[in-house]
């Protein structure tokens, strides 16, 4: 009765808007990537793939590798913080777990600039994690914590923590709890009962938190610049670099598709793993 | 509200059918590969309450839905009123449904939800307020017009959506399974208070039902479905007492089917028996038949009759259902007839037969049913 | 793991206590240790939190010793007629954005959930990609649109920025929700006279609109707070909040930034505590958020 033709209408006003503010200007960056700067610094079209081969260029390879490696740093941390308190409130939240919970997100709604900035304060030289250990006697003040890898992943781990709490805590409270007494009464030992049981039913929960984590800190570059110093530069600031200071925008627009390529990789091979575990969740109930 | 074709397109044979509420000619129903409604061909009278009985999957309420306007025929002419309806929508017809949900909207109060239709017909507010008055009157729903939805129990939400569609005045009035979730006294109630109100209105009622009982109790008629066809059609009385197919006799109440094969004028059963009935004329000698007695009209030992056909087993089972205890008999291993015990006050103490005693049953010849598959 | 006693054949069997979840679940893990890194762990996230609130009212200037109440650099803050004008900004481009962004996505929606066939499917993988890119490529691809348009950066850009990316929030939240109509209620309403266009405006979207406001007051809070995305398309002036904090600390640190962070704090809360409690306030029963938690009859 044509149901299907008039939804399909539907589809027009944001699938035209989609495509033409979001599918074309990836188009465009690609575009612009095998592009060249003329003499004035504008980005004039043509067919320059050295772009590409710049990025991985000696000068710059050890930003990228830093950049990877921060943010799995990064996931590694959020795991090991997150796993444990998504945890706890699941199993032990009772009648607050949605308060818990709504708790953690809380933070996510101060500005990402604000809460880093309070980091910085913090960590500063006239900030609270010198003032206090001097206070106490446990130092003389001048411990240096910003400008170090360590304060940009502590950054980046504040900023997306909650990203990896929200769906291993999903896991964890779908998971039923007659498991982990069936593990016990099998294995005995906590640690078998959590690397037979628990860690396989959540593990689709925790992929999903650490793609929701890996993602936007490879690409971040807040942190990298509020809270550490040349060192510490990751990809984020070098992109961003190219648009706004050395005006090379093909090459910034290569290394933002080099970016994107390598994390879509990561993307599909989490989409497979999540449709295959659904597959095998829908055969087994049957 | 139908639609006004030209005179021309209605066949000539057609004015027999404007008598007619609904009418079915040739339809077929596929989806993809399936076949859902094969060939049916059907006439409902107006101020009918017709039935569709059958199983999951017969075709009952993919017809309907057809009746509806939610479905088109592959195949076929679906008149309403003798007018086709090939491409009329379901909101151009003259047609309501009672939905098996109820699908009240849950956003407005029971005044607006039997008021919807009116409202899209651009209905008078004076006039509006009366007929939803009469219609929550018809279906004793007087004085909730502020309840929402969610504050009904079921059988008030049935009551609202029946008045929702009833208020139309609709030529024809679709029911798809509304009793289906109510419990048991509930169901049976208001079978009795939707006959009362069909023959109040007088509209067209087609009820779509697995629920054999129910299609007994409401009925004018009853068309029997499996697979997409029809198997047999006609009144209560008729599709109980007289069912011509196998499937009928089993779907409705108990059929007690024992194999035989026709001889002279009786039916030579497997057990070796030879049981007088009334064997029809297009049953040559030597074709295989079933044999189906109901079992209120089998009589146990003493009660048995001269001129009965008379077999005898052992009782293996009892059931106790309150009224009756249908006593089962195995006759032969694997062959079993169910016979009733009446609980009434004219059943004597002695009248019981327990598990493991020899007994005989028997039932007058002209209650037996000879049925042939195909 | 309780150690039962041993029957002795003669003796009464010794009383067991009735065993509740909250024991069975105790018996097996130390909560103790639990409880205590959960709780560092709230501390370490609320933290700096508290400390930009608190000293977002220090009457000293400092950053580290508290000096008294003062409401100064909220003062500061709503005097300086640069920071009042990125204030109004951010407001307008976060109610602009919601707006168009709702009505964007919840026809989106629509289409995704009733259509079937390829194109159904293209435009769900079209919709569900802006949801996983990240930001900085966001960012970088407005900037060239923009600029490759011809475009002089405004707020109009960074609206047309932001409304794209939060299309897809309003069209996942909606999409749920429709999902979860019950498919009678729009045969009920065609059944008895509505004509499509009709059954959408009267059955479908009142049922809708607890998680079209939901996702709309979503979209609001995460406009007012974007950064990366703004500042790559943004003009010279006004710039919205977000990027005028970013400029002030790098160019030097006052408490006036807590202030403002402060306050976009309160802004946001008060934004999703809309969005929570208003369906509640008009007797529904379901928030539309609820959909995002996965309560059942959301």
């Amino acid at each position: 009765m044509g149901a299907s033709r008039f939804a399909g209408r539907f589809l027009i006003p944001g699938g035209v808007w989609l495509l033409l503010f979001f599918a074309v200007p990836l188009g465009i960056v690609l575009a612009i990537s095998f592009g060249t700067t003329d003499d004035l610094g504008g980005a004039i079209y043509g067919w320059y793939p050295s772009n590409y081969s710049r990025v991985f260029d000696p000068v710059f390879l050890p930003v990228l590798a830093r950049s990877v490696g921060y943010a799995l740093a990064t996931v590694a941390l959020c795991l090991l913080i997150g796993y444990p308190v998504a945890y706890y409130i699941a199993r032990f939240g009772g009648r607050r777990k949605h308060a818990l919970i709504a708790l953690v997100i809380v933070p996510s709604f101060v500005n990402y600039l604000v809460r880093t900035y309070a980091w910085v304060a913090i960590l500063s030289d006239e900030g609270l994690a010198n003032g206090i250990p001097h206070d106490v006697g446990l130092s003389d003040g001048g411990i240096r914590f910003l400008n170090t890898p360590w304060a940009v992943i502590g950054g980046l781990v504040y900023g997306y923590v909650a990203f990896m709490v929200l769906p291993v805590y999903g896991a964890l409270d779908r998971m039923d709890p007659a498991l982990i007494e069936a593990g016990k009464d099998l294995y005995g030992s906590r640690w078998q009962t959590f690397r037979h049981v628990m860690w396989p039913t959540t593990f689709q929960g925790v992929l999903a938190g650490c793609v929701l984590v890996f993602l936007p800190a490879v690409g971040d570059f807040v942190s990298a610049q509020l809270l550490g110093g040349p060192d510490t530069f990751m990809v984020g600031n070098l992109i961003q670099q190219q648009f706004f200071g050395a005006e090379n925008w093909p090459f910034g627009a290569a290394l933002t598709t080099v970016m994107m390529l390598f994390l879509m990789v990561w993307m599909v091979f989490y989409l497979r793993s999540a449709a295959k575990a659904a597959r095998e969740g829908a055969a087994a109930a049957v | 509200m139908t639609d006004t074709t030209t005179s021309e397109t209605a066949s000539v044979d057609s004015r027999a059918e404007v008598d007619a509420a609904v009418a079915l000619e040739g339809v077929w129903k596929r989806f993809g590969e399936q076949v859902a409604v094969r060939d049916m061909n059907l006439t409902i009278g107006r101020g009918e309450f017709f039935s569709m009985l059958g199983p999951s999957g017969c075709g009952k309420t993919t017809t309907l839905r057809m009746i509806a306007g939610f479905e088109q025929p592959s195949e076929g002419r679906l008149l309403l009123e003798g007018q086709p309806v090939a491409d009329v929508p379901p909101y151009r017809r003259n047609v309501n449904t009672v939905f098996q949900g109820y699908a009240l909207f849950e956003h407005l109060d029971v005044f607006r939800n039997v008021a919807f239709g009116l409202e899209r017909k651009k209905v008078e507010k004076a006039e509006i307020r009366r007929r939803v008055g009469e219609a929550l009157e018809l279906v004793r729903l007087t004085g909730r017009e502020r309840a929402r939805p969610r504050e009904l129990s079921g059988g008030m939400k049935q009551r609202v959506a029946l008045a929702r569609a009833l208020v139309n005045h609709p030529a024809v009035l679709l029911l798809d399974e509304p009793l289906g979730a109510l419990d048991l006294q509930l169901r049976k109630q208001m079978q009795v208070e939707l006959k009362e109100i069909q023959r109040e209105v007088g509209i067209t009622f087609v009820y779509v039902t697995h629920d054999q009982e129910e299609a007994l109790a409401v009925s004018d008629r009853i068309a029997v479905m499996n697979e997409g066809v029809i198997v047999q059609c006609g009144a209560p009385e008729e599709v109980y007492e007289k069912p011509e197919r196998p499937f009928v006799a089993g779907f409705i109440g108990i059929s007690n089917l024992l194999e035989g094969v026709v001889e002279g004028g009786a039916v030579r059963l497997s057990g070796g028996a030879l049981a007088s009935a009334p064997v029809p004329a297009s049953c040559a000698a030597g074709t295989a038949v079933q044999l189906s007695v109901r079992p209120e009209k089998i009589a146990l030992d003493e009660l048995i009759e001269d001129g009965m056909v008379v077999l005898s087993g052992v009782v293996v089972e009892r059931v106790y259902l309150g009224t009756t205890t249908q006593v089962i008999v195995e006759l032969a291993p694997g062959v079993r007839l169910v016979a009733l015990e009446q609980n009434t006050y004219r059943a004597r103490s002695d009248d019981r037969w327990e598990l493991g005693t020899q007994v005989r049953l028997g039932w007058r010849p002209e209650h037996g049913l000879v049925l042939r598959e195909g | 793991m309780s150690v039962e006693a041993p029957v002795r054949p003669d003796a009464a069997p010794a009383p067991r206590r009735v065993r509740r979840s909250s024991d069975q679940a105790r018996e097996f893990d130390r909560p103790r240790f639990l409880v205590g890194f959960t709780g560092l762990f709230y501390l370490f996230l609320f933290l700096p939190i508290a400390i930009v609130v608190l000293f977002s009212f220090n009457a000293e200037r400092s950053l580290q010793v508290f000096g008294g109440f003062s409401l100064r650099w909220y003062d500061a803050f709503l005097s300086s007629e640069s920071y009042r004008s990125s204030l109004t900004a951010s407001i307008e481009i976060a109610l602009v954005t919601m707006v168009v962004a709702t009505v964007l996505g919840t026809t989106l929606a629509f289409g995704l959930v009733r259509s079937r066939g390829r194109t159904g499917g293209a435009f769900n993988v079209l919709m569900l990609v802006p949801l996983v890119t990240p930001e900085i490529v966001a960012g970088v691809s407005a900037l060239l649109l923009f600029t490759q348009m011809g475009l002089r950066l405004s707020l109009e850009t960074i609206m047309l920025a932001h409304i794209t990316f939060s299309i897809s929030y309003v069209t996942v939240v909606v999409r749920a929700r429709l999902a979860a109509l019950d498919p009678e209620i729009e045969a009920a309403a065609m059944d008895l006279g509505a004509t499509r266009m009709e059954v959408m405006r009267l059955v479908i979207l009142p049922a809708l609109w607890p998680a079209i406001l939901a996702s709309g007051l979503l979209v609001f809070a995460l406009s007012f707070d974007d950064f990366v995305l703004s500042f790559f398309t943004t003009g010279e002036s006004p710039q919205p909040l977000p990027v005028r904090i970013y400029s002030a600390i790098r160019f030097g640190v006052t408490p006036t930034i807590n202030a403002i962070g402060t306050l976009m704090l309160a802004i946001s809360v008060i934004a999703i505590g809309l969005a929570l409690a208003l369906p509640r306030l008009f007797g529904r029963r379901e928030s539309g958020l609820g959909v995002l938690l996965g309560e059942e009859g959301a």
